[in-house]
């Protein structure tokens, strides 16, 4: 195992994936330069063109983008408003006997099957489901509740399944801030909210943003939480390509559809950690008085 | 840390956060639950519920689609996992004790694995599986099992590679280097020294691909040839005809499986000496 062995190594492992990965996305890119030709074709790349993103952002399919972006970013920032006091108080508030079981407890539902937790949202939110009976026999509601197919609903359903996600990163970050430091700036006179943002919440912020990132991505192409729970009001990106490339047969245009999504979710989470190195820039003074600080 | 800090502190502030992070756990078992309450329905449709009744197990063990679909799903998640394992656990030793310059090259590969969505694998997989299987004439490509191996392992070779690399990555290098240093062979040093030292960073991501094959429903979906059916892809196309309680209890009995394989592992993982905290950073580092 001297020099050499280390890349021999990862080999398998860089192999399968340029073959069963690579190779298949950049034919995918190469797709979205093509035309569909005629009715019974998928594509054709014997003419270049850039018409097939043209036609992927005319407002009809720009809407559907627009709506994933509304989605993945309010979603997104509602988990990270929901998961973060969750993970600090793991963390930093609860018993230290009781964090194994807390974080059981979030693990579990992240480990259940993600197509099945989304068709028991079904269940509840369903006109004729539980929450319609309750909210009925309390008289808190008028008829049917009518959230199922709505954007609303598919908003709830991925806050409920990327939440694990944002918790246990999140979890993580605040556990990694040394005790002692939080001990040192309340010892030095500062109060619980001070010590909160000057110590602990600056250490953890890059954990968090991480956890953040993690959220984000995943919840962007999102296929299944849309299906189930939103109908034609509520579709996102990911379906588009899906049914460009089965019912549509449409390779060229599900491509483009694709490679725009893929860009999307990049841009957007550049954005995001720009923003989040301006925000984070203030404290960035604070941090450097720390002793033995990471 | 000798004062004992009581579950319920003084402060208010605590106090509201301390019922907001129980209503979260709350919340995150919500679905889970209807779903077992409608595992007894009686009635002929999940989604509407006509009183309690074992039927849906009865009627669960004798469809055979139902059997089928359980048995490609397991197949496919120890195949898949197992692969994964392997190629995933040699890379992240590799980028962990051995990084040259392709180091990084292959680390961006690994994070365009992970970043990609799930809907864009299934519909590059696809057109690319016919291509090697029927124009290229490569049969191996046409055989179900094999497509959803390729489908479920590509994530999973990312996330194992990661969770061993961080789990290595936090242990100094010094007991390899003693042990070259004993004039033991590396292979005889990789066996004794660095893979009990991964070991359960290997496990963990070992169970998380198993779990994520048995999660996968998109690729499976576009790859899967008749007669692969896995259940997740039973239970999409079942979705629109309307689902049978049988898929609660289906799902029910998985759950109960899943309950007992993660107290499995954390049990194994506390012998080797994780604490709680340390399992959530293992799985969390993916």
């Amino acid at each position: 195992m001297r020099a050499r062995p280390g890349f021999l190594l990862a080999l398998p492992a860089w192999l399968w994936l340029v073959v069963f990965f690579v190779v298949p996305v950049l034919q995918v890119v190469w797709f979205s330069f093509g035309r569909k030709p005629g009715i019974f074709g998928t594509h054709d790349n014997s003419v270049l063109t850039l018409d097939r993103y043209a036609e992927a952002l005319d407002p009809t399919f720009g809407t559907v983008f627009l709506n994933t972006l509304w989605i993945g970013v309010a979603g997104t920032a509602l988990c990270a408003l929901i998961g973060i006091p969750t993970a600090y108080w793991m963390a930093v508030k609860a018993k230290p006997q009781w964090r194994g079981l807390l974080i059981a407890l979030v693990m579990i539902p992240y480990w259940t099957n993600f197509l099945v937790r989304t068709i028991g949202w079904q269940v509840v939110l369903a006109p004729e489901g539980w929450l319609s009976t309750a909210l009925g026999a309390l008289g808190i509601l008028d008829g049917p509740l009518e959230v199922l197919n709505t954007r609303g609903a598919v908003l709830f359903g991925v806050v409920y399944n990327y939440l694990p996600l944002m918790i246990l990163p999140a979890f993580v970050a605040f556990d990694r801030v040394d005790p002692t430091l939080r001990e040192a700036s309340r010892d030095l006179g500062a109060g619980r909210w001070r010590t909160l943002f000057r110590v602990t919440l600056p250490l953890a912020a890059p954990g968090l943003f991480a956890a953040v990132i993690l959220v984000f991505i995943p919840l962007m192409g999102d296929y299944i939480t849309p299906s189930v729970l939103g109908g034609a009001a509520g579709s996102m990106v990911a379906q588009l390509v899906a049914v460009q490339f089965q019912a549509g047969q449409n390779w060229a245009l599900g491509s483009a559809i694709a490679v725009i999504l893929i860009l999307a979710i990049v841009a957007t989470a550049a954005l995001g950690y720009a923003l989040f190195r301006l925000v984070a820039l203030p404290f960035a003074a604070a941090r450097r008085v720390k002793l033995g600080a990471p | 840390m000798n004062r004992r800090a009581p579950l319920l502190t003084r402060s208010p502030v605590d106090l509201v956060l301390t019922i907001i992070a129980i209503v979260v756990v709350a919340f995150l078992f919500v679905p889970i639950v209807v779903i077992v309450i409608h595992s007894f329905n009686a009635g002929r449709l999940l989604i509407a519920w006509q009183g309690f009744s074992f039927d849906p197990y009865v009627v669960m063990l004798q469809k055979p689609a139902i059997r089928s679909a359980v048995g490609v799903s397991l197949l496919t998640g120890v195949i898949a996992a197992v692969l994964a394992t392997l190629a995933g656990t040699l890379a992240g030793i590799a980028l962990a004790r051995r990084p040259g310059r392709w180091a990084a090259w292959f680390l961006i590969t690994l994070l365009l694995v992970s970043v990609t969505p799930e809907i864009v694998d299934a519909i590059a997989l696809l057109p690319w599986l016919v291509t090697l299987g029927i124009d290229w004439q490569m049969p191996v490509f046409n055989n179900g099992i094999v497509r959803l191996v390729i489908g479920h392992s590509l994530f999973s070779i990312a996330i194992v590679s990661f969770i061993v690399r961080s789990r290595l990555v936090g242990i100094e290098s010094q007991l390899e280097e003693a042990s070259a240093d004993l004039y033991a062979t590396p292979a005889r040093t990789f066996r004794r020294i660095t893979l009990p030292l991964a070991m359960p960073a290997v496990l963990t991501g070992g169970l998380l691909s198993f779990t994520l094959s048995l999660d996968n429903t998109i690729v499976s979906s576009f790859v899967a040839v008749s007669g692969s059916t896995t259940w997740p892809v039973y239970i999409w196309g079942a979705l629109r005809g309307g689902l049978k309680p049988e898929v609660a209890a289906v799902s029910t009995v998985m759950f109960v499986l899943t309950l007992l394989v993660l107290a499995l592992v954390a049990l194994v993982l506390r012998r080797s000496g994780d604490s709680a905290a340390s399992i959530a950073r293992t799985l969390a580092a993916g």
